[in-house]
C-alpha cells in the first residue's frame, strides 16, 4: 500500500520510516528499507535535507542488513545531493567502526562514490571559476577526512574484510589523483557528459586542487601499499589481502604506466612460497601473481616495455610461458599493426605450424638445449637482443629495435605453438626431447649412428610410435620423401661443407631415409645451414651483433618459409601470397639502413661458395639416393602415403622452399633448382574437404593392408603402437576406427588383435580421459565404447566358448562401459534380452561366467557389477545355466570374504521370495533385489522389467494352476527352485545358513515344500552332520517336522547315526517334539529295551510309517543286527493294551495285519512260537484269538499246532473271556473237522454254548463223535449234548437247536466272511 | 540467503548446470554462466561439435540434438543434461555479457582457464562500487559424473560460506577446512565490482 503512493509526501515518508523503525521482522524490514530507499530517491534536496536525520535514525537499528541497507541509502542520497556531504561524512566515518563488517565496507562502497563525485564537482569548478563555494569546500575537507580514515583502515595491520575494501579505496585514490594517460587531458566542454574524470584536466590552475600535491599523495599511498607487499610485513598478511594487494597493484600499473617501474620490481620479488603462512594458499597467491603479472605483459605502453623480459622470465618460472607468449604476441599484434602490418601478418599465420621445426632449430641456437628448457633458452636470445640495442647506440636504433623484436616475436611463436601442440598432444614432453635427441645424433653424423641404434632400441615402442607421430603431424604430408630428398641434398651440402669426405654414400642414404621420416631434423638439418654462420658470427666479437640482429632474421624468415610449406596442406591456406613473403624478406635486408649490409653480403657468399662447391661433387650421389630411396620406400608405410597427396599439394610446396632458400641462401639455390623444376609442373588441385578424406582413408586402408603382411616381417610390436595412433589420431569423422577394427577382427589372432586393440582402447581411454574439453572427452568416450563393444561382440560370435580372448580383452581393457557389461549379462543369462536367441549353447553361459569370476578377481572396482552378473545368471530360469552360475557363485565367489556378504543376502532375498505365495509379493521382492542389487546401475530398465514381469506372469499363473488342481507337482516347483537352489549351495558351504530354511520351511507353500524336499537329501548328504546341523535339529521351529524327518532320514541313511546326534532326537523326542517319527530313523540304533518301551507310540503311526518303523527295526543296523526280532515285535504288538496306552484298537489290529503282510519275515515257525509264548500270558492278549484266526489264515500247515493252543484253551476255560471265546469258536468252525476232537472237550454246557453259538458246527460233530471209536470215548453227558444220548428228546433239543441254527448260520457266515477278508487282505 | 552465487564453466552446460540445479534445489540465490564463445556440445565425432549461440534455449537445443540422433545423445548423456538445464532455466548465459544480472558475492569456477576468464573480465569491468566479490576455482573434470561430484562439493562449500557472517574475514579458514575435508585444491581471487 506504501508504493501506490507517488508522489510521495513528508509524512507518507516519515510514517514509512517509522514503520521500517518498528518492524519486527527483519525479512518486511528490509523490503519497507527498500521501499523508502526508492521513494527517497525521488525527492529533492529540500525534502530530503529534513529527512535525513531520519535515516541517521535508521542506522541506530540492531540488525546489520538495516544498518547497511540505511548506509547505502545516505551514500545514495550524497552522491545525488552532494551539498549533504557535510552531514553525510560524519555519519560515513562513524559507521566506519562499526562492529558488523558488512556495514563498514558498505560504508566505504559509498565513501569511494562520495569521495569521487565530490572530487570531481570540486575539481571541475574549481576550472570554471576562481572561488569555490564554501559548501563545497567543506564538503571536500570532509571528504578528506573521510579519506584519511580510511587509508587508517587500510593500513592499520590485519583488520579483515573491512581492510580488504580499504586497500581498494586506496586504489581508487591513487587512481583518481594520478592522470590517467589515456583519457582525454581536456574537461568535457559541458557538464555531466559521462566521461571519466582525469586529474590532468586541472592543469595546474585549481584554487586549492594541486596537481603536484595530489600526485605526491598518490606515491605515498602506493609506496605504503608496496610496502604492505615487502618483506616481512607480507608475512603478517592474510591471503586475501595478500590476493587484492596484488590485484590493486596490477590494476594501477596497468592503468598508470608511469607507476610500472615501481610496482614491478616488488611483484616480481614476491615469491609466494616464502610468505604465505598457510601454505595452502600459496598456490592462490602465485596465481593472482601470475595473473597480475600476466596483465602487465599485457600492457602496450612504451614505459612497460623495458620490463617485458623479466616479466617473461618470471613467467616462464612460474611455469606460465605459454600464456605469456600468447599475451606477448598480442601486444606484438597491436604493436605490429601499427607499425609493420605486412610482415606481421605473415609470422602470425605462421603461428600454428611453426612447431617441433622450429623449436628444434631454435634450441639449436641456444646450444641444443632439452624441450623443457627451450623456453628459457628464447628469452635468453631474448636479453642478447636487448643487450645488442643497448649496446649499439646507432641512427638506426629504432629499426634495429624493430627487427629484433621480429626476431623475439617469431621466437615467441615458435614456442607459442609449441605450446598449442604440446596442450594437442597427449604429453609430448619426453616426445619433443626426444625429437631434439634425434636431431641432435643425427647431426652428430656416422660417429652417432650405434647411438642412434641404442636410443631407438631403448625407448618403448609407444614412445616411439608417439615421436614418430609427432614429426608425422608437423611436418608435414607436402614433404613427399621426393621433395624432402632434394632439400636434404642441400642440406647434405651444407652439412658436409666442412667435413663432408668423412660420410660414405651409405651413411647418407641413412640419413636420408631417416629424416625423411623425421621431418623435423630434416628442418634441423636444414637450419644448420644458416643457423651455425649466424652463431659463429655472434660469438666472433660485439660489433658484429649488430649484423647478426638482421642475419637472425633472415634465418628465421628462412625458417618461417618452411614452416609455411607445413602449414599449406595443413591449414589449406594454398593461396597463401608466396611471393609477397620473399619480397618481404627482401624489405627486411635492404630496410636495413646504416648496417654493414655488404658485411652481411659477404657472408652470405661465403656461404654460398661453399655450398654450391659441394652440391656440385654431391650429383652424383644424390641420383643415387633418390633411386635406393624408392628401392626403400615400400618399407616406409607413412612417406609412401604422402605420394598420393603430395602430387597435387608438392609443387606448391616446392615454389615456396626453393624461394625459402632463395632468401637464405642466394645463389646456391640455382644449382638445387634442377631436381625441383620437374614437380613444378603438376597441376594444383584443390581438394574439398570429402575428397582429402577420401584420401586419409585411403591411405588408411593402404597402411592397414601393409600391416597384413608385415606380421611375417616381425617388429610389429612397434608398429601396431603407430597403427593404433595413426587411427586414433586421425580425423573420427572417417571412421577409421572401424576399418582398424575390421582389420583387427578379420583375423584377431594373427593380427595381434588383442594388444592392437587394447593399444586403441588406451589411446582413446586417454583421450577420454584427459583435462580436455566436454565434447571431446564424450566424443573419445563414445568411440571407446563403440570400439571395445564391437570387439568383444565379435569376439564372442566368432571364436569358440572355450576361447580365453574374450576374457582376456575385458580384463585389461583400461575400463568397462556398461553396455560391454550388458553383453556379459546377456551371456550369462541367456534369454534376458533376446527371447529367440535361446540356442545359445551351454558353453557360451560357461565362457561368460569364468569371464564374470575373472573380472571379479581382476577388477575390483566393478566387482559388484559383475557379481550382480553372476548372481542374476544363478537363478536364472534354465537350469543348465543356473547350475553352472551357482557352481561359480558357490564355489568360487563365495569364498571370497569381500563379496560373501553380499552373495548370502541375494540368495537369502530371493529364498524368501520364493516363499512368498502371493504372486504380487514375489515380483515385489524380486523387484527390491534388483533394486538392491542395481546400486549405481541403471542399465537396461526395460530389459529387467521385461524379466521381472514375466517371471511374475509364470509365478502367478503357476499359483493359479496350483489353486486349482492340489496335485503335488504344480509348475511352480521349478520356479522355487529356482529361487532356492544358489541358497541351498550356499548352506553346503556355510551350515548355519540352514537354518533358515527351517524358518522358511513352516510358511512355504506346497510347491516350495517339494521343492525343498527334492533338494534335501543331496544337500544333507553334501553337508554330513555338523554341530551347526546339530544345534539346528535340536530345536527346530515348529511346522518344520516334516523337513526335520527328511533331513534326519537322510542323515541316517546308510550310515550309523552319531551318538550326537541320536542323542540329540532322543532329547528333542522327550522335550519339545513328542512326535515317535523322528525317532523312526535312528529306531535301529536304539537299544532293544528302549524301543519296546516305545512301541506303543509306534503302532499309534499312520500304518505306513509304522510299517516303515517296522521294517527299521527287524532289519536294524548293518553292525548291530536287528533290534528285535519278529516274534519280539509281534508279542510286543499283543501286550498292548488300548485302554492303557491309549491308543486305538483298530490301530493294534492294524499293527498286526502288517506283521501278517511281511510273511517272509513272520513265518509259521515265529508264529508258532509267538503263540506258544502268549497263551502263556495271564490274562491272554486280547487280540490273541485274531492272532490265531490269522495265523490259520496265513499258514493253513499251522493247523496242527493250532489245535493244540486251542486245546490249552480249552483247558484254561477260554469260555471265560467272552471275546476270545468268539474267537474260539470261529477258529473251531474254520478248522473243523480238525477242531472237532478239541470241541469235544469242552465241558459239555460250554459245548452246547458253542454248538448254539455255531449251528452249522453241530451236524458234522455229530456226525464226527458219531463213529464208534470217538462215540465210546465221549462221556455221557457230552454225547447228550450232542443228541447222541438215548435218554435225549431229540424233538425238543432239535427244535431249539433248530431255532438256532439260523444264528449260528449266520454267524457261521460273519466268520467266513471276516476269515477270508483278513486273508484276501493279508494275501 | 545473504548471498548471490554465480556458477560459472566455459559452456554453460554440464559443470555449472549440474551446480546450479543442486543449488537451486537447496534454496541459493544461483546463477550460471559460460565464459566461451560459443556453446559447444559433443557431435557424431570430434570434429563436429554441436555449436551454438549462448542465449539458445536449452529446449531448442534439446529437440534440435533428439532429431539428429537421438540414440547417440542419449548414450552420452547429453539429452538427459539438457533435460536437465531445461527444468532449470532458459538458455546458456555468457559470463562476459551478464553485466545486467547485478552482482555477485560469490563467483564459482570449474577450470582454471575459466577462473582466469572471469577475473580477466571482472577486472577490465568497471571497477567503482568496490563491492568485493569472491571467484573460487573448484576444478572439476568436464564429465557428467565429475560433475556431480563438483557439484556436491560446490555446495558443502556455500554452505561453509553462507553460515559466516561476511566471508571476507573467513575465507582463509573456510578454504583451507574445506581443502582438508575434501582434499581437493581450491583456487580464489578477490575482485571488485
Amino acid at each position: 500500500m506504501v508504493g501506490i503512493m507517488n508522489p510521495v509526501s513528508r509524512e507518507k515518508l516519515a510514517s514509512l520510516s517509522n514503520s521500517v523503525k518498528f518492524a519486527t521482522d527483519l525479512g518486511p524490514k528490509l523490503e519497507l528499507c527498500r521501499q523508502l530507499k526508492r521513494d527517497l530517491l525521488e525527492e529533492d534536496a529540500a525534502a530530503l535535507s529534513e529527512f535525513l536525520s531520519h535515516i541517521f535514525d535508521l542506522y541506530s537499528d540492531p540488525s546489520g542488513p538495516v544498518r547497511k541497507l540505511a548506509t547505502e541509502i545516505i551514500g545514495e542520497i550524497g552522491v545525488k545531493h552532494l551539498e549533504f556531504v557535510p552531514e553525510i561524512a560524519p555519519f560515513l566515518i562513524t559507521v566506519l567502526e562499526d562492529a558488523t563488517p558488512a556495514v563498514a565496507r558498505q560504508s566505504i562502497s559509498c565513501s569511494i562514490d562520495l569521495f569521487r563525485h565530490t572530487l570531481e564537482k570540486t575539481a571541475i569548478q574549481g576550472l570554471h571559476s576562481s572561488e569555490l563555494d564554501s559548501d563545497l569546500e567543506s564538503s571536500w575537507s570532509w571528504m578528506l577526512k573521510l579519506k584519511e580514515k580510511i587509508y587508517s583502515i587500510a593500513f592499520q595491520p590485519g583488520s579483515g574484510g573491512v581492510k580488504l575494501v580499504a586497500l581498494k579505496f586506496v586504489e581508487a585514490v591513487i587512481l583518481l589523483y594520478t592522470p590517467n594517460p589515456n583519457g582525454s587531458s581536456e574537461p568535457p566542454p559541458n557538464e555531466g557528459t559521462p566521461i571519466e574524470f582525469n586529474i590532468s584536466w586541472l592543469h595546474g590552475r585549481h584554487p586549492f586542487l594541486n596537481v603536484g600535491d595530489l600526485s605526491i599523495e598518490a606515491s605515498q599511498r602506493l609506496v605504503l601499499l608496496l610496502d604492505q607487499l615487502r618483506f616481512p610485513t607480507v608475512k603478517s598478511l592474510t591471503t586475501s589481502v595478500i590476493v587484492v594487494l596484488i590485484n590493486s597493484l596490477s590494476a594501477i600499473a596497468k592503468k598508470r604506466p608511469a607507476y610500472y617501474g615501481r610496482i614491478l620490481p616488488v611483484l616480481l620479488s614476491l615469491d609466494p612460497p616464502s610468505f604465505v603462512i598457510k601454505e595452502v594458499h600459496v598456490y592462490g597467491a602465485n596465481n593472482a601473481l601470475k595473473n597480475a603479472l600476466l596483465s602487465c605483459l599485457q600492457c602496450s605502453h612504451p614505459s612497460a616495455a623495458p620490463w617485458r623480459d623479466r616479466l617473461l622470465g618470471a613467467l616462464k618460472d612460474m611455469e606460465a610461458g605459454g600464456l605469456a607468449e600468447v599475451a606477448l604476441n598480442q601486444v606484438h599484434k597491436v604493436n605490429g599493426s601499427v607499425e609493420d602490418e605486412k610482415d606481421h601478418s605473415s609470422v602470425i599465420k605462421e603461428e600454428k605450424p611453426m612447431t617441433k621445426a622450429c623449436d628444434a632449430a631454435g634450441s639449436n641456437v641456444g646450444r641444443k638445449r632439452s624441450g623443457t628448457e627451450d623456453s628459457s633458452g628464447l628469452a635468453e636470445t631474448g636479453d642478447v637482443s636487448g643487450k645488442r640495442v643497448r649496446s649499439t647506440p646507432s641512427v638506426s636504433e629504432e629499426s634495429t629495435k624493430e627487427l629484433n623484436r621480429n626476431t623475439s616475436m617469431s621466437q615467441g611463436d615458435i614456442s607459442s605453438a609449441q605450446s598449442t601442440t604440446r596442450k594437442v598432444d597427449v604429453d609430448t614432453g619426453p616426445v619433443q626431447q626426444l625429437v631434439a635427441m634425434f636431431g641432435a645424433l643425427v647431426a652428430q653424423g656416422e660417429k652417432a649412428v650405434g647411438s642412434l641404434g641404442i636410443l631407438i632400441s631403448s625407448i618403448s615402442a609407444d614412445l616411439l610410435a608417439e615421436v614418430v607421430m609427432a614429426n608425422m603431424r608437423n611436418l608435414p604430408p607436402t614433404h613427399s620423401h621426393t621433395d624432402a630428398d632434394d632439400e636434404l641434398l642441400e642440406d647434405m651440402c651444407i652439412v658436409g661443407s666442412n667435413t663432408q669426405a668423412k660420410y660414405p654414400p651409405s651413411f647418407l642414404v641413412d640419413v636420408v631415409s631417416l629424416s625423411s621420416t623425421f621431418p623435423p631434423i630434416a628442418a634441423l638439418l636444414n637450419s644448420q645451414q644458416s643457423v651455425p654462420n649466424e652463431i659463429v658470427k655472434t660469438e666472433v666479437g660485439e660489433e658484429v651483433d649488430v649484423m647478426a640482429g638482421p642475419n637472425s632474421t633472415v634465418a628465421y624468415a628462412g625458417m618461417a618459409h618452411e614452416a609455411e610449406n607445413a602449414l599449406l596442406p595443413g591449414m589449406e591456406k594454398i593461396d597463401v601470397p608466396t611471393p609477397s613473403d620473399i619480397q618481404d624478406v627482401g624489405n627486411l635486408e635492404s630496410g636495413i639502413p646504416g648496417l654493414d649490409s655488404s658485411f652481411h653480403y659477404d657472408g652470405l657468399s661465403d656461404a654460398q661458395a661453399a655450398s654450391s662447391l659441394v652440391s656440385t661433387d654431391l650429383e652424383d650421389t644424390s641420383q643415387e639416393q633418390g633411386t635406393s630411396f624408392g628401392g626403400k620406400s615400400p618399407l616406409h608405410v607413412l612417406p609412401s602415403i604422402s605420394i598420393e597427396r603430395s602430387e597435387e599439394l608438392s609443387p606448391k610446396a616446392a615454389v615456396n622452399d626453393s624461394s625459402g632458400v632463395v632468401s637464405s641462401t642466394a645463389t646456391s639455390v640455382v644449382s638445387s633448382h634442377p631436381f625441383v623444376l620437374p614437380k613444378m609442373s603438376a597441376p594444383v588441385v584443390n581438394l574439398s574437404d570429402d575428397q582429402k578424406d577420401d584420401v586419409q582413408k585411403l591411405a588408411y586402408i593402404r597402411i592397414i593392408e601393409a600391416y597384413k603382411q608385415i606380421a611375417v616381417a616381425g617388429g610389429s610390436q612397434v608398429r601396431s603402437s603407430l597403427l593404433a595412433y595413426l587411427g586414433v589420431e586421425l580425423p573420427s569423422e572417417l571412421d577409421l576406427h572401424k576399418l582398424l577394427r575390421d582389420h583387427i577382427l578379420s583375423d584377431y589372432i594373427n593380427h595381434e588383435g588383442h594388444e592392437l586393440t587394447l593399444r586403441v582402447l588406451y589411446r582413446l581411454f586417454g583421450e577420454a580421459e584427459e583435462e580436455s574439453d566436454f565434447f571431446s572427452c564424450t566424443t573419445a568416450a563414445s568411440a571407446y565404447e563403440t570400439f571395445l563393444l564391437a570387439v568383444a561382440e565379435t569376439l564372442r560370435d566368432t571364436f569358440p566358448p572355450s576361447d580365453k580372448s574374450l576374457s582376456k580383452l575385458l580384463g585389461e581393457a583400461p575400463c568397462l562401459p556398461k553396455s560391454v557389461l550388458n553383453l556379459l549379462e546377456c551371456l550369462c543369462s541367456p534369454g534376458i534380452s533376446e527371447k529367440a536367441e535361446e540356442s545359445q549353447s551351454g558353453d557360451r553361459v560357461t565362457q561368460g561366467l569364468s569371464t564374470v569370476w575373472s573380472l571379479i578377481l581382476l577388477r575390483p572396482p566393478i566387482r559388484d557389477v559383475c557379481l550382480k552378473i553372476a548372481l542374476q545368471s544363478a537363478v536364472h530360469h534354465l537350469e543348465e545355466v543356473r547350475m553352472k552360475a551357482i557352481r561359480l557363485v558357490a564355489n568360487k565367489l563365495y569364498p571370497l570374504p569381500s563379496i560373501s556378504q553380499q552373495i548370502e543376502d541375494f540368495a537369502r532375498e530371493m529364498l524368501l521370495s520364493a516363499v512368498n505365495i502371493d504372486a504380487a509379493e514375489i515380483t515385489d521382492a524380486e523387484g527390491l533385489i534388483i533394486e538392491s542389487h542395481k546400486d549405481s546401475e541403471l542399465e537396461k530398465p526395460s530389459h529387467e522389467h521385461q524379466s521381472v514381469s514375466s517371471t511374475g506372469k509364470d509365478i502367478s499363473a503357476i499359483f493359479h494352476q496350483s489353486e486349482t488342481s492340489q496335485s503335488g507337482s504344480s509348475p511352480s516347483v521349478p520356479e522355487a527352485q529356482r529361487c532356492m537352489s544358489l541358497y541351498f549351495a550356499l548352506c553346503t558351504k556355510k551350515h548355519s545358513l540352514f537354518g533358515q530354511i527351517f524358518i522358511v520351511y513352516s510358511s512355504a507353500s506346497k510347491a516350495v515344500k517339494q521343492a525343498i524336499h527334492r533338494h534335501i537329501p543331496i544337500l544333507v548328504r553334501t553337508m554330513g552332520l555338523s554341530s551347526d546341523l546339530l544345534e539346528i535339529i535340536s530345536d527346530p521351529p515348529t511346522g518344520s517336522e516334516n523337513l526335520l524327518m527328511q533331513v534326519l532320514q537322510t542323515l541316517t541313511e546308510g550310515t550309523v547315526p552319531s551318538a550326537e546326534l541320536i542323542f540329540t532326537i532322543k532329547k528333542l523326542f522327550d522335550s519339545k517334539l513328542k512326535d515317535v517319527e523322528i525317532l523312526v530313523p535312528v529306531l535301529p540304533f536304539l537299544p532293544g529295551d528302549e524301543v519296546l518301551l516305545l512301541f506303543p507310540y509306534l503302532v499309534n503311526l499312520p500304518l505306513d510309517k509304522f510299517q516303515a518303523a517296522l521294517t527299521r527295526l527287524l532289519q536294524g543296523s548293518s553292525q548291530s543286527g536287528p533290534v528285535l526280532s519278529p516274534a519280539e515285535v509281534l508279542i510286543a504288538i499283543h501286550g498292548i493294551d488300548p485302554e492303557r496306552d491309549g491308543i486305538p484298537l483298530k490301530k493294534v489290529t492294524d499293527a498286526c495285519n502288517a506283521c501278517f503282510e511281511q510273511r517272509h519275515i513272520f513265518t509259521q515257525q515265529i508264529l508258532a512260537k509267538v503263540l506258544n509264548q502268549l497263551v502263556e500270558q495271564i490274562p491272554l492278549p486280547l487280540l490273541f484269538m485274531r492272532t490265531v484266526l490269522q495265523a490259520i489264515g496265513a499258514f493253513p500247515g499251522l493247523v496242527g499246532f493250532i489245535m493244540e493252543i486251542l486245546s490249552r484253551l480249552v483247558s484254561k476255560q477260554i469260555w471265560k473271556y467272552p471275546k476270545l471265546w468268539v474267537g474260539f469258536l470261529k477258529c473251531a468252525f474254520l478248522t473243523k473237522p480238525q477242531s472237532f476232537s478239541v470241541l469235544l472237550q469242552l465241558p459239555p454246557p460250554q459245548l452246547e454254548n458253542a454248538l448254539n453259538r455255531t449251528a452249522a458246527l453241530k451236524a458234522p460233530l455229530v456226525a464226527h463223535a458219531s463213529q464208534e471209536n470217538i462215540r465210546t470215548s465221549l462221556p455221557r453227558s457230552v454225547l447228550a449234548v450232542l443228541g447222541l444220548s438215548p435218554e435225549s428228546q431229540p424233538s425238543s433239543q432239535v427244535q431249539t437247536s433248530q431255532a438256532h441254527t439260523g444264528d449260528t448260520n449266520n454267524s457261521e457266515k460273519d466268520a467266513v466272511a471276516e476269515i477270508s477278508k483278513e486273508s484276501s487282505g493279508a494275501s | 540467503m545473504k548471498f548471490r552465487y554465480a556458477m560459472v564453466c566455459s559452456s554453460n552446460q554440464n559443470r555449472s548446470m549440474e551446480a546450479h540445479c543442486l543449488l537451486k534445489k537447496q534454496g541459493f540465490d544461483v546463477s550460471s554462466y559460460g565464459t566461451g564463445t560459443h556453446v559447444k556440445l559433443p557431435g557424431p565425432s570430434l570434429r563436429e561439435p554441436n555449436v551454438y549461440e549462448f542465449g539458445t534455449p536449452y529446449k531448442h537445443m534439446f529437440d534440435d540434438l533428439r532429431r539428429k540422433d537421438p540414440e547417440l545423445y542419449k548414450r552420452n548423456g547429453i539429452l538427459p543434461m539438457l533435460k536437465r538445464n531445461l527444468s532449470v532455466k532458459l538458455a546458456p548465459q555468457r559470463w562476459q555479457d551478464n553485466a545486467a544480472d547485478g552482482y555477485f558475492d560469490i563467483v564459482f569456477t570449474f577450470e582454471e582457464k575459466v577462473f582466469d576468464m572471469v577475473l580477466e573480465d571482472l577486472h577490465n569491468r568497471d571497477q567503482v562500487l568496490l563491492k568485493s566479490v569472491l571467484v573460487i576455482n573448484l576444478e572439476v573434470k568436464d564429465n557428467h559424473e565429475e560433475a556431480a561430484v563438483g557439484a556436491r562439493l560446490a555446495l558443502d562449500l556455500c554452505e561453509q560460506i553462507e553460515a559466516v557472517e561476511s566471508w571476507e574475514d573467513s575465507v582463509d579458514d573456510i578454504l583451507i577446512c574445506f581443502e582438508n575435508k575434501h582434499r581437493r585444491k581450491l583456487l580464489y581471487s578477490i575482485s571488485f565490482y
